[in-house]
């Protein structure tokens, strides 16, 4: 009886350390940004979003440091191109429009020595302005703002 | 279900991806008016190596069958990862040898 105890205690211990190993694999997980600020994924106006997601730090206006690309006329809502770049060590870039019921689009966790040049497509219903927001390391708050066209008919007017 | 297309070349030590995912991306608002379930991606990550090198968490309001781009560091004969998540939960993953 008692040996078969030990032989249990035995597994009970090989679990443990095999656990133990794994354990760290979980911690580099994703951020999941949807999970730790609901608040921002329900607010409409693109000024509420910044603030529910990254406080209500001065924004600076830097179009050089944090760039975007966007078509200025969209012919199709439904896919609009936008290439967003930076020369700044930020931590992480999101994108807001105020076309949309909900204005948060996507955040981007930047890892460390990354190359910031994301190309994402999205979707917009009408002409509204888009602004991207970076968080740099230190907590600084960079954004920079355009209007896009949307004309939903397709004929480029 | 989902299927996903990876294609990535490196150039002098700097990898260029691209990633396009089969999903609906339809928020709330376009569920109800199309008569479809809600069904977008979370999140998505890639990882060389097992480090993580691009993370992006989404909402309903990107193009239906993302296309994804960036650039990355990496080298030749390395394997990417892609993980997504949609908003059920449920995980799927895809690899491509760096070309």
């Amino acid at each position: 009886m008692e040996n078969r105890m030990d032989r249990r205690k035995f597994l009970g211990v090989g679990l443990a350390a095999f656990a133990a190993i794994f354990a760290p694999t979980t911690d580099l997980k994703a951020v999941d940004f949807r999970a730790t600020k609901p608040a921002a994924w329900e607010s409409e106006k693109t000024k509420d979003g910044i603030k529910a997601l990254y406080g209500s730090a001065g924004l600076k206006n830097d179009e050089k440091k944090l760039s975007f690309k966007a078509p200025k006329l969209a012919e199709n809502g439904g896919s609009i191109p936008i290439t967003i770049e930076s020369s700044l060590d930020l931590e992480s870039v999101a994108f807001f429009q105020d076309a949309n019921p909900r204005c948060l689009t996507c955040v981007f966790t930047v890892p460390k020595d990354a190359i910031i040049e994301y190309d994402i497509r999205v979707k917009m219903r009408q002409t509204a302005f888009v602004t991207v927001v970076g968080k740099t390391r230190d907590g600084q708050l960079y954004s920079s703002t355009k209007e896009i066209d949307v004309s939903i008919g397709g004929c480029g007017g | 279900m989902a299927k996903m297309k990876i294609k990535a070349k490196e150039k002098k030590g700097v990898v260029k991806v691209k990633a396009m995912f089969t999903n609906l991306m339809a928020d709330r608002e376009q569920a109800i008016k199309t008569g479809v379930k809600e069904e977008y991606l979370r999140q998505v990550t890639a990882k060389i190596n097992d480090v993580i090198v691009y993370e992006v968490t989404m909402g309903g309001f990107m193009s239906e069958n993302p296309l994804l781009k960036f650039k990355c560091k990496g080298k030749k004969g390395d394997k990417i990862v892609f993980t997504t998540v949609d908003n059920h939960g449920k995980e799927e993953t895809g690899k491509k040898k760096i070309k």
